[in-house]
């Protein structure tokens, strides 16, 4: 099955729109994730993501860049 | 040259080898597909009856709704065929060909304009949700982890949003 993280804060975070902040970048997104705000960690800082029926199947660090956009001088 | 829908065949050219310039159809599928209608694989476009071109276009342009053919036996090497078309054979039960397009690979098939819109909306997908593979895709870069020192010739060339080819 899929690699998911079990969050002890979920209904809460559901309910008073909390956010929650993981390091857990390889957890899966459940159903019943949708509507939550997470804060996913990218080695530096915290990066908000806000959980949408489409992602539903993908996994939490795909949507917090790990690295900065590279700029030529 | 023949059409089939709007792609041209050279008449010279074998049959499996001129399926493969559709745009979702390479030598593995040509073969299942010259196999499901009985085409031996040296066979030229030239060759071909017009029933067959017919069926032929006619699966391609809805492989998920062409009805299935009962899996006939093998002619012996000194089979002659008749002279007039033999009448249709039976088409298959409800069942068998339930069961049949469960593990059918040519089911899902898809071809030029159906396979670019599901390319297309992949794409979008990603970027509507504003995944890592959409940034990618925005940006012209390599999406699959590859290194973009050297060598990301082809990424810049192909991966947009509007994704061509």
């Amino acid at each position: 099955g899929p690699y998911f993280v079990a969050f002890p804060n979920l209904r809460e975070a559901l309910q008073n729109n909390l956010p929650i902040q993981t390091q857990a970048r390889a957890c899966t997104i459940l159903p019943s994730f949708v509507g939550i705000r997470f804060m996913v960690h990218n080695g530096k800082s915290y990066l908000p993501v806000t959980v949408t029926q489409d992602m539903v199947g993908h996994k939490l660090g795909e949507f917090a860049p790990t690295r900065k956009r590279f700029t030529y001088k | 040259m023949v059409h089939i829908l709007g792609v041209l065949l050279r008449d010279n050219s074998f049959v499996k080898i001129a399926l493969t310039r559709f745009y979702g159809i390479g030598y593995p599928t040509a073969e299942r597909i010259c196999a499901r209608f009985q085409i031996h694989d040296r066979c030229k476009i030239k060759s071909l009856t017009p029933s067959q071109i017919t069926s032929l276009a006619s699966f391609l342009a809805s492989p998920s709704t062409t009805p299935l053919m009962p899996i006939l036996p093998l002619a012996s090497p000194d089979y002659e065929p008749p002279k007039s078309t033999p009448p249709m054979p039976q088409m298959l039960k409800r069942d068998e060909v339930s069961e049949r397009r469960k593990r059918d690979p040519l089911v899902g098939l898809k071809i030029e304009t159906e396979l670019r819109r599901q390319i297309r909306e992949n794409i979008a997908h990603h970027r509507m949700i504003g995944s890592y593979v959409g940034r990618r895709h925005a940006m012209g870069m390599p999406v699959r982890g590859q290194n973009t020192r050297n060598n990301a010739q082809n990424a810049r060339k192909f991966n947009k949003i509007e994704r061509r080819g």
